[in-house]
């Protein structure tokens, strides 16, 4: 499903070069739920933005669902995002002036094709899968972390996505909390095969997942 | 727009003020050229009030004198009727104040020519003209001044020492225009238009109404007519100059005296235009790149999730230019009430010859053409903003532009 090869990240300025990724190579499969692991810095935040082409490697090369994505243009990586990618982050990145319902459409307003009323039913349903369903008008503000987070995980499977990129996404949360939400990620691995990859320092959680990649310096070490 | 309040009040502060100024400058322009009542015709309304005479290769300008006009300027096939007038100036003194009246010399084609809205009585005939009757037509501002809530029909009003019966009061022109008069009398009944007799040279002007749009046939007719037929015995040749008052404006805003060049004109609208909306414009980018930029993780959540660069443009474009039309909005109600000021303090400049409050007029084409003007303040204001923002790295807009 995912296929890194040769990946490097170097951030540089007019003094400093700085390697955040070296030669990465990793193949994640369809259906899979992997956690990426690692100290702070070791470049797990960026191997994630260059999974959700977010960001662009230096070097190497990225095919998802058997299409070379590397090479394609800001408009169709857009589109790309838009229809085969969900994105949950640990500080939730909610949109504080729209309702938790808008909030949730958001991804389907940059798709064609899609009424108004079956984004309403769509976000619906994507917010009755989180428990959700009753806080529709509510704005994040009004909202627990834990809530935010489920309103997040809402807005990353409305498009029903392939994969799902999920950065520290029990991070800000307790650990109730915390299981509450990486319970609802791993159900969506199971029942709608989903594949997952989520970055956290959490071993516990990284524990419920298919398959651990730790990383070390910008490098994986296993 | 709710969220920053600040900057919005600001937004909208800047674009009232910009669509004020552009409302009381596409006003001033519009009662210039446009048919506005009491000149409907103004399209096919030529004002001769320049005649120039060449002697000896030498050029001299002057304003023609009424035995000129009605010599030589009369009697065209190209227009339906032909007026002639004069604008002079007189002082009153009422109950201790003094004041200046526009006064106008004038006959009763120009009744015709001119569709003033009379709201009492009616205008002087032909033999009235004729016999040099005593009467005037006054405008509203002058019943009041004059008679304040008393009837002024069959009053006496004193001008110059002479004593004028008022026959009609009409409702005022704007006094931009050519046709506007505070008091308007027959041209018999002036005194010093026998000092003109057989000058060319005197204080008429002709009003000539052409049959059809076609405003070129009478200048060709008139020039041949005087190319035929040169009164001036001592004169080489002599030229008049009569134009409509688009055309008018045209010379006058493109820099040449004898022919309109619209293509100039349209040049310096624009650019007194753009002097107009530059400052408010810069500014605008300034406030929108600021107000924008603390939408930075807005930014990068759309873009996470599928906006592409042009769909976010259109979003942000579009919000300002709703922003825009709502100052320009305000700005255009705010009009009404600078407007009366404005006029207030070119007043106090010449105390004398007061202008009336409500001088300058919106009508629907200035509101529309300042609705354009807010729709392209919206544009220049906007796109450059959206633009950059659009292009902002996903992962530096979603840090909320910063990068930390």
């Amino acid at each position: 499903m995912i296929q890194l090869l040769n990946i490097e990240k170097i951030y540089r300025t007019k003094t400093i070069e700085t390697t955040a990724l070296n030669n990465i190579n990793l193949n994640i499969k369809k259906g899979e739920f992997v956690a990426i692991m690692g100290p702070s810095g070791c470049g797990k935040s960026t191997l994630l933005n260059i999974m959700g082409l977010l960001d662009v490697p230096t070097a190497g090369t990225i095919t998802m669902d058997n299409q070379a994505v590397t090479s394609l243009s800001r408009k169709k990586l857009a589109v790309f995002r838009n229809l085969k990618l969900g994105f949950i982050f640990q500080s939730y990145h909610l949109i504080n002036d729209l309702s938790v319902i808008d909030n949730v459409e958001l991804p389907l307003l940059y798709r064609n094709g899609i009424s108004g009323a079956q984004r309403r039913k769509r976000a619906l349903e994507a917010l009755d899968k989180v428990g959700l369903s009753a806080r529709t008008k509510h704005y994040p503000n009004q909202l627990s972390g834990g809530q935010r987070q489920r309103v997040a995980i809402a807005r990353a499977i409305i498009g029903n996505p392939e994969i799902l990129l999920a950065d520290e996404p029990t991070g800000n949360l307790d650990s109730a909390m915390g299981e509450e939400v990486m319970s609802l990620m791993l159900h969506l691995n199971e029942t709608d095969g989903t594949t997952i990859v989520m970055v956290t320092h959490d071993e516990h959680m990284a524990k419920k997942t298919q398959r651990i990649i730790h990383f070390f310096d910008g490098q994986q070490i296993s | 727009m709710l969220r920053k309040k600040y900057y919005t009040a600001l937004t909208l502060v800047g674009i009232s003020l910009t669509i004020i100024v552009i409302t009381i400058f596409a006003s001033f322009i519009d009662q210039i050229i446009s048919a506005n009542p009491p000149e409907l015709n103004r399209d096919r309304t030529l004002i001769l009030d320049k005649v120039s005479v060449y002697k000896n290769g030498k050029q001299t300008d002057a304003i023609p004198s009424i035995n000129f006009l009605q010599k030589n300027i009369r009697d065209l096939e190209s227009t339906e009727t032909i007026s002639y007038f004069s604008t002079k100036e007189f002082i009153s003194f009422l109950h201790g104040k003094t004041a200046g009246h526009a006064l106008k010399f004038t006959d009763e084609n120009f009744w015709k020519i001119t569709d003033f809205k009379f709201i009492k009585g009616k205008a002087f005939h032909l033999n009235e003209v004729k016999k040099g009757a005593r009467v005037a037509v006054i405008n509203e501002k002058t019943a009041a001044y004059f008679f304040n809530e008393n009837d002024p029909m069959g009053k006496a009003i004193n001008i110059q020492g002479i004593t004028y019966r008022v026959i009609g009061v009409v409702k005022s022109a704007t006094p931009f225009s050519k046709v506007y008069s505070d008091v308007y009398v027959p041209y018999t009944t002036d005194i010093n238009i026998q000092q003109t007799d057989k000058a060319i040279s005197g204080t008429y002007s002709a009003m000539l109404l052409a049959k059809t749009n076609d405003v070129k046939k009478v200048r060709a007719e008139l020039k041949f007519r005087l190319k035929r037929k040169i009164t001036v015995s001592d004169a080489d040749s002599i030229k008049v100059h009569a134009f409509t008052s688009l055309e008018q404006f045209s010379k006058t805003s493109s820099f040449n005296d004898d022919e309109p060049e619209y293509g100039k004109t349209a040049t310096v609208v624009l650019i007194v235009l753009a002097l107009f909306m530059l400052i408010p414009a810069i500014s605008l980018v300034n406030i929108n790149v600021t107000r924008i930029g603390e939408r930075a993780e807005e930014i990068g959540i759309r873009k996470s999730f599928g906006a592409t660069s042009g769909t976010l443009v259109r979003q942000l474009v579009i919000e300002n230019i709703i922003i825009t039309l709502i100052g320009g909005l305000i700005g255009l109600g705010l009009s009404v009430y600078a407007s009366p000021l404005l006029v207030n303090l070119i007043n106090t400049f010449d105390p004398l010859f007061k202008m009336e409050t409500n001088s300058f007029m919106i009508s629907w084409r200035v509101f529309g053409f300042c609705l354009f003007s807010c729709l392209l303040l919206g544009l220049i204001s906007g796109v450059y903003p959206a633009w950059k923002m659009s292009r902002m790295d996903v992962i530096y807009a979603l840090k909320g532009g910063n990068n930390q």
